[in-house]
C-alpha cells in the first residue's frame, strides 16, 4: 500500500511539473539571431579570404556602435574582454579599417542594413575588381593610392582573410537588433563598470572546414582519410549559357558564317551567404542582352538562315566576379577548338565581341532624365569596332542613349579581359576585335558594386505589375508612353531602348541594311524580367519558362541571389536566363510532349515548357548551356599558385548561427567552486577525525582482518 | 592474476612470453611486464629463476623506454613540422585538422 501511495504522489508531481518544464534550459539562456546571413571563407590558388568563427563559435560581449569613437573605445579600451560589434551598413566603412587593423578586442562584427540610413559607399568588393586576371594594359592597382580605381570605395574584404566572422541583419530583420539593442540597453551601457557583472553577449557560429588556399583544400578533400573523409571546399562553377540567332553549323568542311558576339554576365557576388542581389551590376546587363536577342530573334526569323551570310551569338557568362570564370572557361575552350561543344568555333570566326558590361549604376543618377549615357571601351579602335559604333550611335541617339567611344587598354573589368589574356595574338591582331559598352568613364558609377545593397533600390526598380496578354503578348514601349503607364525616365523604358538599339545594329550587320520595320524591345518585358531577378522567382515568366514536368509548387518569394555557388550544385539564375532565351526567343511548335521529345533537328534542343496556359508547350531553340568551370580544374596538374586561370574554390560549412544571451558575472561560478573546495576539505577532515577516534566511536567495532583471505581479497580488489 | 600464488617456473615463463610479445611492436606490453615482475626481479629474496626474470624485466622495461623516445621524438616532429610538409603531412595525418593549416 505504502508504495502505490508513492507512485500515485510522484505521478501527481510530474503532471504538475510537466507545463513549466516544456522550454528547455538553454531556450530560457538563449536568444536566437534569425534572418542573418554570415560571411564565409572562399579560398583561391594561394590566400584565404572571408570569415571563420573558432568551432565552438565567437563569443563576445554585444557592443552597439553609433560612431566612430564607440569603435576607437572598443578597440582600445575596453576590458571586458573581445567585442560583438553590431554595425549599421552606414558607418560600416568608416570603422572596418580600424576593426580590421585591431582585432585583438574584436570577437565578431553584427552588420545591420536601415533603410532609413543608406550609406553613400557599400561595396565590399576591392578597389580594382579581378585585377589579378586583368588583360595586357591594365592600370588599375588596388595597392596604390592613385584615384584611378574602378571600384573607388571598395573595402575589398571579399578579397582579404578576415580574423572574426561577420553576420549581416537585413531590413526585414531588424527586430533582431531591437532585440540585442535592448539587452545592450539593460546590461553594458554602464561602459566603466562591466567588470564582475552580468553582460549582454552574442555568439557567432560560422565555423569554416577548409585552410590555406585551393591546393591543400583540395587536396584534403580529395584524400580519403580513414576517420574524416570530409569534403572541405568545392570549386565554384556553375553553366554559361548561349543561344545563336541561327544555328550553328557542324562539321569542319562547312564554312562557317562569321559570328557576332554578344555577351554579358549572369553573376554578381556579396560578402554574405544568399545575399547577391546585383541590380547594378549585373540584371540589368544581363536582361537588357535577353531582351536584345527576344527582338532580334522576331526581327530576322530562324527560318530566314538561309538567306544570311552572318549570325548572332549570344552568351550569358556565370562566375565573372570570381577571376571571370565562365568567360576564362569559354576564352579557353576557344583557343583549344571546343566551344559551343556541337559545332565549335575557332576565335577568327568570331569578327566582332561585344559585351554589356556593367550598365545598371546610372540609372539612379539619370532617374530625373530621359538620357542614358552610355560609354564604349576598346582597346583599339579596328575597323569592325568603329563600324559597329557609328552604327550602334545612330540607332542608340534616336532614343537618348549616347555612345562615347573610349579607346584604351585600360578596360573596365569585364570578360574581356578573360579573352585579351587567353586569345593575346587574336585581340592584339585584330582577329577577334571586342568593345564593351558601360555607363561609366573611368570610376564606377554603382557604388554598391557587388554588395548586399545592390538592389532594386539602387537602379530605382518600380515594378509596374502589368498583365501579360495571352501566348506571352507583352504590352509594347510606345502604347505603354502613351497611355501613362510608363514614362521616358523609367528604366524598364530605358533598357527597352538599349535593346531595341541594339538589335537594329546587329541587324543591319547580319542583313547589311539598316531596319525599317516596327519591332521593337518592350518595356513591359523589362519589367517582368527585372521582377523576376531582383524581387521574385515567383513570377510570371519564371512560371512560363520553368519545365511544364516541374512540380507545380511556387517558388519562393524572393529574388535568387545571383552568386555562382559551388559548380557541383547548379544554381537557378543560368537555368533562369536560359529558359527565358528559349521560351522568348524559340519557336514554339504545335506538338504534344511525346513529339516534342522525338525532335532531332540538328542544331537546335528542344525544350518541353510550361508555357503561358501552363498546358505545356514545346519550344525549338539554339540555347544551350555548357559549364562554366574554370581551366584550372579540368587541366591534369594544374599548378594552382600560377595565377594562370581563376582557382576559387569555397570551404564547407555545417552550421551558421547566432544567438544573444546574458553572460553570467562570473560571482555564481566563483561560489560554487568555493563550496566545492570548503566541502571536500570539510570531508577529509571529517575522515581524519573519525579514523582517529574510531575506537571511542565505535567501541564494538570487529578487530581489523589480518588472515590470508583477507590479503588475498586486498590483492583482488587492487 | 597473482603472482605471489604461482610457482618459480611459472614466473619465468610467463615473464618471457610477455617479453617475447612485446618483440611484436608492442612496447605497452613490455612497460606492462617490466612493472610486473619488478619486484619479482630486484625486491623477492634471491630464488633460482629471479636472474632470468630480471633479465627480462630490464631488457622489456630497457626497449620500453627506447621506444617512448623514438615516439616522442616523432610526435614532436611531426607535430611541428606537419604543416610544412604540405601534402605529405596531410597523407600521413589520421585526423586531418579542419579550419586550419
Amino acid at each position: 500500500m505504502a508504495f502505490l501511495k508513492d507512485f500515485l504522489i510522484l505521478v501527481i508531481v510530474f503532471a504538475v511539473i510537466k507545463p513549466f518544464d516544456c522550454e528547455r534550459l538553454h531556450e530560457q539562456i538563449y536568444s536566437s539571431i534569425e534572418g542573418g546571413a554570415a560571411c564565409f571563407k572562399r579560398l583561391n590558388g594561394t590566400h584565404q579570404a572571408g570569415c571563420s568563427s573558432s568551432d565552438k563559435g565567437a563569443v563576445g560581449v554585444a557592443q552597439m556602435i553609433y560612431d566612430v569613437t564607440d569603435a576607437q573605445w572598443l578597440v582600445y579600451n575596453a576590458t571586458v574582454g573581445p567585442c560583438i560589434a553590431v554595425i549599421n551598413t552606414a558607418l560600416f566603412h568608416d570603422v572596418i579599417e580600424l576593426l580590421m587593423a585591431q582585432p585583438a578586442n574584436v570577437a565578431g562584427i553584427i552588420v545591420y542594413h536601415n533603410a532609413t540610413t543608406r550609406p553613400t559607399t557599400f561595396s565590399q568588393e576591392s578597389k580594382c575588381p579581378n585585377e589579378y586576371s586583368s588583360g595586357p594594359g591594365s592600370e588599375c592597382l588596388s595597392s596604390s593610392t592613385s584615384s584611378n580605381a574602378w571600384n573607388e570605395g571598395g573595402t575589398g574584404l571579399i578579397r582579404r582573410d578576415i580574423p572574426y566572422p561577420i553576420f549581416y541583419i537585413p531590413q526585414t530583420r531588424l527586430e533582431e537588433i531591437e532585440k540585442i539593442e535592448n539587452c545592450y540597453k539593460r546590461y553594458n551601457l554602464d561602459r566603466f563598470n562591466l567588470e564582475g557583472k552580468p553582460l549582454c553577449s552574442v555568439q557567432l557560429n560560422s565555423f569554416m572546414f577548409a585552410a590555406v588556399n585551393s591546393a591543400v583544400c583540395l587536396r584534403r578533400s580529395a584524400t580519403s582519410a580513414l576517420l574524416t573523409p570530409t569534403k572541405v571546399c568545392d570549386p565554384l562553377g556553375d553553366q554559361n549559357v548561349h543561344y545563336s540567332l541561327f544555328p550553328l553549323e557542324k562539321g569542319e568542311e562547312v564554312k562557317k558564317k562569321p559570328i557576332t558576339l554578344v555577351t554579358a554576365r549572369i553573376d554578381t557576388a556579396s560578402l554574405f551567404d544568399g545575399m547577391a542581389p546585383g541590380a547594378a551590376s549585373s540584371v540589368v546587363g544581363m536582361v537588357s542582352l535577353i531582351m536584345s536577342a527576344v527582338t532580334l530573334s522576331k526581327m530576322i526569323p530562324v527560318a530566314n538562315a538561309s538567306l544570311y551570310d552572318n549570325n548572332v551569338l549570344w552568351a550569358l557568362f556565370n562566375g565573372e566576379a570570381f577571376d571571370y570564370i565562365g568567360s576564362q572557361r569559354v576564352a579557353y575552350d576557344l583557343s583549344r577548338g571546343a566551344w559551343p561543344p556541337f559545332s565549335p568555333l575557332t576565335p577568327s570566326d568570331i569578327n566582332l565581341h561585344v559585351e554589356l558590361g556593367q550598365i545598371g549604376g546610372s540609372l539612379q543618377i539619370y532617374k530625373e532624365n530621359a538620357s542614358w549615357p552610355l560609354y564604349a571601351y576598346a582597346a583599339s579602335s579596328f575597323s569592325q569596332i568603329t563600324e559597329f559604333l557609328v552604327v550602334m550611335s545612330e540607332n542608340s541617339n534616336a532614343f537618348n542613349i549616347t555612345l562615347t567611344p573610349e579607346f584604351t587598354t585600360n578596360l573596365p573589368p569585364s570578360s574581356l579581359h578573360s579573352f585579351r589574356r587567353i586569345l593575346k595574338n587574336e585581340t592584339d591582331s585584330g582577329d577577334l576585335p571586342e568593345v564593351l559598352l558601360v555607363d561609366h568613364q573611368g570610376k564606377f558609377t554603382n557604388t554598391y558594386y557587388e554588395s548586399v545593397l545592390d538592389d532594386d533600390n539602387n537602379i530605382g526598380f518600380i515594378y509596374h505589375n502589368i498583365s501579360v496578354g495571352p501566348e506571352g503578348k507583352f504590352t509594347p514601349t510606345d502604347e505603354l508612353l502613351a497611355n501613362g503607364i510608363m514614362q521616358e525616365t523609367d528604366i524598364q523604358v530605358k533598357m527597352s531602348r538599349l535593346a531595341t538599339a541594339l538589335a537594329r545594329t546587329l541587324y543591319q550587320r547580319v542583313t547589311g541594311k539598316a531596319y525599317n520595320g516596327d519591332i521593337t524591345a518592350s518595356a513591359h518585358l523589362a519589367d517582368e524580367m527585372l521582377y523576376c531577378f531582383i524581387r521574385s522567382q515567383a513570377c510570371r515568366l519564371l512560371m512560363a519558362a520553368d519545365y511544364a514536368t516541374s512540380s507545380e509548387e511556387t517558388p519562393s518569394a524572393r529574388a535568387s541571389p545571383l552568386y555562382v555557388g559551388v559548380a557541383a550544385w547548379p544554381s537557378p539564375p543560368a537555368v533562369f536566363a536560359g529558359h527565358l532565351l528559349a521560351l522568348l526567343a524559340g519557336q514554339l511548335l504545335p506538338l504534344d510532349r511525346t513529339a516534342c521529345d522525338a525532335q532531332t533537328q540538328v542544331g537546335f534542343s528542344y525544350y518541353w515548357l510550361r508555357g503561358w496556359n501552363r498546358s505545356g508547350v514545346c519550344v525549338q531553340t539554339t540555347m544551350n548551356f555548357t559549364q562554366a568551370m574554370s581551366p584550372a580544374f579540368i587541366i591534369p596538374d594544374y599548378e594552382m599558385s600560377s595565377g594562370m586561370y581563376s582557382t576559387w574554390t569555397e570551404s564547407v560549412w555545417q552550421a551558421m548561427s547566432a544567438r544573444v544571451f546574458v553572460s553570467a558575472s562570473g560571482a555564481g561560478a566563483r561560489a560554487a567552486a568555493l563550496c566545492g573546495a570548503g566541502a571536500t576539505v570539510l570531508a577529509a577532515a571529517l575522515t581524519f577525525w573519525l579514523r582517529r577516534h574510531a575506537a571511542a566511536l565505535f567501541p564494538h567495532a570487529p578487530a581489523p582482518l589480518h588472515t590470508d583471505d583477507a590479503r588475498i581479497m586486498q590483492t583482488v580488489n587492487c | 592474476m597473482d603472482l605471489n600464488r604461482l610457482p618459480n617456473d611459472k614466473k619465468l615463463q610467463l615473464c618471457k612470453w610477455y617479453f617475447k610479445v612485446g618483440c611484436m611492436f608492442l612496447p605497452f606490453v613490455w612497460a606492462v611486464n617490466a612493472v610486473w615482475f619488478f619486484k619479482e626481479a630486484f625486491v623477492k629474496p634471491p630464488y633460482e629463476e629471479q636472474n632470468q626474470i630480471k633479465k627480462y624485466v630490464i631488457m622489456s622495461a630497457g626497449g620500453a623506454a627506447v621506444w617512448v623516445c623514438v615516439l616522442a621524438a616523432w610526435v614532436t616532429v611531426f607535430q611541428t613540422h606537419r604543416v610544412s610538409w604540405a601534402a605529405t603531412g596531410d597523407s600521413l595525418s589520421f585526423i586531418v585538422p579542419l579550419g586550419r593549416a
